[in-house]
């Protein structure tokens, strides 16, 4: 049983710890090389991997979609996707697509006189089923060994630790006020009841409760 | 259009769920205090105590504790505001 509690909380903490690692902003220094267009086929289960933009019918089967072609600072390529989050989820309200990539654009370079970046997305990158990681913006740095804080991410976590200790204290709180005295009353309307039938054994003495109690020796035993 | 005017009755309405949960833990804290502010220091009996506590919570009602926490309503937007221009206009 204690097996199956661990795989029940493993699996929840695992679901949630892979939904916030899709979903919040990542940074990564790179070099762009180039970017292009391409049209994306909407009509199978990699859908979910794709954003549903506000000005876009939601029947389309394919579509044109933007990318960003860079180099990483190890050296390996990392390419994303560059399309609106608009309104929907996740809640980037990323409206910028087109001006992102002339900034992109601006920046592209070559391996002898590289000019580094660093691009905030979220996202994974999977080359089996072609999935790309969303660019939210990019910004020009000095050289390839930045430091860089996850402000967002640090004040996520701040407020996700607030919310859950609040929550808790809440749920505290309720269980103090509301369901103790309300198990308490239910424990005093128990005893009422115990105390009833305690009386009522108590009349079935006497000669008559005697004989009862004898011929009831004679049932059947359920 | 209909994706913005979506997302703002979403947000208003985890807004309006927020602020009636914590409306409703925070009278249950200020209540819990009277309670005990009137038993360290009973000044009668049983119906003075009720009329006291009653009378603390009518207070709480008007304070301005009570009305800050309208913010809840608000903050959802105020966020969505500021990563707007930081994500788009920054």
């Amino acid at each position: 049983m204690r097996y199956v509690k661990w795989a029940v909380w493993g699996t929840i903490a695992l679901i949630i710890g892979l939904f916030l690692h899709y979903t919040l902003p990542q940074h990564d220094v790179v070099r762009v090389v180039g970017t292009y267009q391409e049209r994306q086929d909407l009509t199978d289960w990699t859908r979910i991997f794709w954003s549903s933009p506000d000005d876009q019918s939601g029947t389309l089967a394919n579509r044109d979609v933007q990318f960003i072609q860079t180099i990483r600072t190890n050296g390996r390529p990392m390419v994303y996707r560059n399309e609106d989050t608009g309104w929907s989820w996740p809640p980037y309200f990323k409206f910028d697509t087109a001006s992102l990539q002339t900034e992109a654009d601006d920046l592209r370079s070559t391996a002898e006189a590289p000019k580094w970046a660093v691009v905030t997305h979220y996202g994974w990158r999977n080359e089996l089923i072609s999935i790309f990681p969303n660019a939210v913006s990019i910004r020009p740095v000095e050289g390839p060994d930045v430091t860089i804080m996850p402000w967002f991410n640090i004040f996520f976590f701040a407020f996700l630790l607030f919310l859950v200790v609040l929550v808790r204290k809440m749920w505290l709180q309720f269980r103090e006020r509301m369901i103790d005295p309300a198990l308490v009353d239910a424990g005093q309307a128990w005893d009422s009841v115990e105390a009833r039938a305690h009386a009522a054994r108590k009349g079935a003495r006497g000669f008559f409760g005697r004989t009862q109690a004898w011929l009831n020796t004679w049932k059947a035993k359920k | 259009m209909i994706g913005f005017l979506r997302a703002i009755v979403i947000w208003a309405v985890a807004g309006a769920i927020a602020y009636f949960i914590l409306r409703i833990y925070a009278r249950s804290l200020r209540r819990e205090a009277l309670e005990k502010e009137w038993d360290a220091d009973p000044k009668g009996d049983a119906a003075a105590r009720d009329a006291f506590i009653e009378k603390g919570m009518t207070d709480y009602e008007g304070s301005l504790r009570n009305r800050l926490l309208l913010i809840i309503f608000v903050l959802p937007f105020i966020v969505i505001a500021t990563l707007l221009y930081l994500v788009n206009y920054a």
